[in-house]
């Protein structure tokens, strides 16, 4: 139980009394006397009136002691002025030797107004006369009267004040004078300076009854001025100061409870008006720091459970002492539960825990984990700060937890598809390269730079086309103009060789979709265009072998009707006729079929050792018989005996009488008389070298590179298109070359080199082709 | 009197066949096996109707149909175009585009290789009228 009750909180600045049982009844009068003892005015006007009677008591004591001085002095002047006028009187008896009268004198002296008592004393101490008892005693005063110790001899009129202040004492000696000596009475030496002494004692009662009124009327002048003033004092306190204090009272009162209204700012002057001033200034500068801690708090805790990330407070032990609401309607309610256990589900804290580094070092901390959601894997970015209590210690950790699961997917897709990208950009079968607005090569592929090289940094032009300048109608260009994808088909020539390219450009912007490169696409179409100009050529070359096939049709179909007319009308001449004609155009018919079979079907060379004069000599004699019918001579310019080689025969047989064959064609549109077509053979240096030269027709010039491809033939109607290209291709079994020289109206020279090697080697070399 | 025809291919064959097939019905034969030869042979025989290879050695039968055409003695002679290509052959070789485009009156038959003898003759007989 305490002692002081609610009531007593005003008065604060009193201490508290000392802590005692009392009775209950007694208890309402003490806390009265305490809290009126306590009060300001009590305390002014009591302490100041007291002040005001203490030194009013000491002026009076002062006063009184001063007056005391200056009346015993008085006292003692008049004493010693009365004791001269006794000493006078009393001397005249002496003169006179009259004791009587001495004695009458002395006795109405003493009687008077004022003495208490006169003694008069001889040189010895004995008492010749007294106001009061007979004489001639033996005064014991004497012995114990200081002021009358050698009184034989000292010749000063003294006086002392009695110890009890009651009465003063005055000693006058009476001196030896020639008179004294020289009477005849009682005849005093002349050595006796001193002859006796008058001894006066005044009572000092009345004067001092005086002083006492007078104290007496000073004291209470001074406990009247002491009442006077304590109630002026405390009057003035409780009218002028206490409403203003009550004023500030309740108004610290209102602060502290946090009710503070706004107050008429005080116009008064002095202190108090000053103080209230004061106190107002302070009152709103507390309400306005308490106004913003109260907003920074709603704030705070607002914050707290509004953001959308997920808050938890955790406490030393990794208990969760608060979280927001995002954090609970995920993880429900886990307060007072671990943070590892609570949506981890671990039983243990976490490795590399942000709040544990937070607790040691105090400073905040970031780190990314993976958290298991039910079956969802989430990505989550973990903030920590120190919360600090009062005396600055880490009271609590603040744990941030930010789901980053949609970001980090779409960062994993954009790494994704970046390597896709990537992958696409280097294995793409076409060449590209990144273009930048100078022209010059930025990015390049795999398919780029192995058929370039590194190039980055050179110019397009230069790397492309190895020109100076840019080239015309640039799509590159276009597309930094306009934006757009552009396409050109474009012929390159590299290393001597052709290339047939087509070129796509699309533009790369950037964020505010401006041009910043262009991606050039170069697609190889040069075997494309190969094919499509052997498929142009087998298309003319189906056609004129349907040509040729019509006409051995018809050959046939005029043979068999000339035969029937022969026969009908018994004609043996014209069957004769009309049969060789049947005969003609089935070997026609056959010589056609084997060379498209040649030509299409993949035959199998079959190499022997054999002479190449003997083979020469052989295709020599097959074409003989149709020289001289043609009227074209045939000379055989080699040896029948020559070197032997591994060659296959069919396919050299073959090879060797379609040139013959075309050499003849060629005579035959050429002027009649004078055709000639040389067959010459040699062996030197294990090559074996076949020359068929003719005074043909010749061939012109754009004819010659077409030559030996598939279906080409110069013949019309006559040729298939196969005789050459199988030429070339049993050349090329054997490991050699073919080629042509040729002058149009002069002739042709056509040459074939084989290398003669061993029928293994020879075997396998087919392989190699 | 028997009508003049000359037959002109350079495919001995050829010419064999259808000089046969015209004799045994009856008409007069001359033979050419190129467009010279057949040139010389219609100033010296003036024949009644030409059956043409287009397709020769030595001045084709292009050149020939041409001449023939543009010279006023022979302009007026029906002309029998034989040949193996069919414009679907050889596009580029399509000759009734080509007798189209340069305004000549064209062949007044034309008859595709392998040749049926009945229309051949029928043709040959329309022409000379």
């Amino acid at each position: 139980m305490t002692s002081e009750p609610p009531s007593a909180r005003p008065d604060r600045h009193v201490p508290p009394g000392p802590k005692r049982k009392m009775p209950s009844m007694l208890k309402e009068p003490y806390q009265l006397v305490r809290r009126f003892a306590g009060s300001l005015s009590f305390k002014l006007s009591f302490y100041a009136g007291l002040i005001m009677f203490l030194a009013l008591v000491a002026f009076v004591y002062q006063s009184i002691r001063s007056q005391e001085r200056d009346l015993s002095a008085g006292m003692v002047r008049e004493a010693l002025k009365d004791s001269e006028v006794i000493k006078a009187a009393i001397w005249d008896g002496m003169m006179t030797k009259d004791r009587r009268v001495i004695r009458e004198i002395v006795k109405a002296i003493g009687l008077g107004h004022g003495f208490e008592k006169i003694d008069i004393y001889d040189r010895n101490g004995l008492v010749r006369y007294s106001s009061h008892a007979d004489p001639l005693r033996q005064d014991f005063k004497t012995e114990r009267e200081p002021l009358l110790k050698e009184i034989g001899t000292n010749t000063l009129i003294r006086h002392r004040i009695s110890e009890d202040g009651q009465w003063i004492h005055v000693v006058n000696p009476l001196v030896n004078t020639k008179s004294c000596s020289t009477a005849a009475c009682h005849a005093h030496p002349e050595n006796h300076k001193v002859l006796g002494a008058l001894a006066i004692k005044f009572p000092l009662t009345e004067y001092r009854k005086e002083i006492y009124r007078n104290a007496r009327n000073a004291t209470g002048l001074a406990f009247a001025l002491f009442v006077v003033i304590s109630t002026c004092i405390g009057l003035a306190v409780i009218f002028l100061v206490n409403p203003s204090i009550k004023k500030l009272q309740e108004n610290a009162g209102k602060v502290a409870r946090g009710e503070y209204e706004p107050q008429e700012p005080s116009r008064g002057a002095g202190e108090m008006a000053e103080l209230s001033r004061s106190f107002d200034a302070m009152s709103r500068h507390v309400h306005r720091r308490t106004t913003r801690l109260a907003e920074s708090r709603r704030m705070y805790k607002s914050l707290f459970e509004e953001v959308p990330c997920y808050l938890t407070a955790v406490d030393r032990d990794y208990r969760i002492v608060r979280a927001n609401r995002a954090f609970r309607e995920q993880f429900g309610d886990l307060v007072g539960k671990h943070c590892f256990a609570g949506y981890k589900g671990l039983d243990s804290k976490c490795d590399d825990c942000p709040v544990e580094k937070t607790f040691a070092d105090g400073l905040s901390h970031r780190s990314e984990h993976t958290w298991l959601l039910g079956i969802e894997k989430a990505y989550v970015i973990v903030d920590t700060a120190p919360i600090f209590d009062d005396e600055g210690n880490i009271a609590e950790v603040l744990e941030m937890s930010l789901d980053v699961t949609a970001m980090k997917q779409l960062q994993m897709e954009l790494e994704r598809k970046k390597q896709e990208y990537q992958y696409l950009f280097a294995k793409v079968p076409c060449y590209l390269t990144v273009i930048n607005p100078d022209f010059e090569i930025g990015q390049t592929n795999t398919l780029f730079r192995r058929d370039f090289g590194d190039r980055v940094g050179q110019k397009c032009f230069k790397v492309y086309k190895n020109r100076d300048a840019r080239c015309p109608n640039c799509p590159v260009e276009k597309t930094f103009a306009d934006g757009l994808s552009h396409e050109s088909e474009e012929v390159w020539r590299r290393n001597g060789e052709e290339a047939h390219v087509i070129v796509h450009t699309a533009p790369i912007t950037d964020d505010e979709g401006k041009i910043i490169s262009v991606i050039e696409m170069s697609t190889n179409i040069t075997e494309v265009k190969r094919l499509q100009s052997e498929l142009a050529l087998l298309g003319e070359t189906i056609a004129g072998m349907s040509h040729t096939i019509k006409n051995i049709l018809s050959g046939l179909q005029g043979g068999v009707y000339v035969v029937d007319s022969g026969l009908e009308r018994s004609k043996g001449e014209r069957v004769r006729q009309g049969w060789s004609m049947v005969k003609r155009n089935v070997e026609k018919v056959s010589e056609l079929v084997r060379g498209i079979l040649y030509a299409a079907k993949e035959r199998e060379p079959e190499y022997e050792e054999c002479d190449p004069g003997r083979l020469l000599t052989e295709v020599c004699d097959l074409y003989e018989e149709r020289a001289k019918a043609e009227g074209a001579s045939l000379k055989r310019d080699f040896r029948p005996v020559m070197q032997p080689g591994p060659l296959d025969p069919a396919g050299f047989h073959s090879a060797l009488s379609n040139l013959l064959s075309n050499a003849l064609d060629a005579c035959r549109g050429a002027d009649a008389g004078g055709n000639l077509v040389t067959v010459s053979g040699r062996v030197e240096a294990g090559t074996l070298t076949v020359e068929v030269t003719d005074n043909g027709v010749g061939i012109p010039g754009e004819v010659r590179d077409k030559l030996f491809s598939k279906f080409y033939s110069t013949k019309g109607s006559k040729g298939t298109g196969l005789g050459l290209l199988m030429t070339r291709k049993v050349t090329e079994e054997h490991g050699g070359t073919i080629h042509v020289e040729s002058e149009p109206g002069r002739g042709s020279r056509f040459v074939i080199e084989i290398p003669l090697k061993p029928a293994q080697e020879a075997n396998g070399l087919r392989t190699a082709v | 009197m028997a009508k003049k025809i000359l037959v002109v291919d350079d495919e001995p064959d050829m010419v064999t066949f259808l000089a046969t097939l015209l004799e045994d019905n009856g008409y007069e034969i001359v033979t050419a096996a190129d467009g010279e030869e057949a040139w010389e042979k219609v100033e010296a025989e003036k024949p009644d109707l030409i059956s043409l290879d287009l397709l020769m050695p030595n001045k084709t039968g292009i050149k020939m149909f041409r001449e023939l055409r543009k010279d006023k003695q022979t302009t007026d002679i029906p002309v029998v175009m034989v040949t193996g290509f069919g414009k679907d052959d050889v596009p580029q070789m399509d000759f009734k585009k080509w007798i189209q485009e340069r305004a000549i009156r064209p062949p007044e038959a034309y008859i595709e290789k392998p040749v049926d003898k009945d229309v051949f003759l029928a043709e040959v007989k329309k022409a000379l009228g």
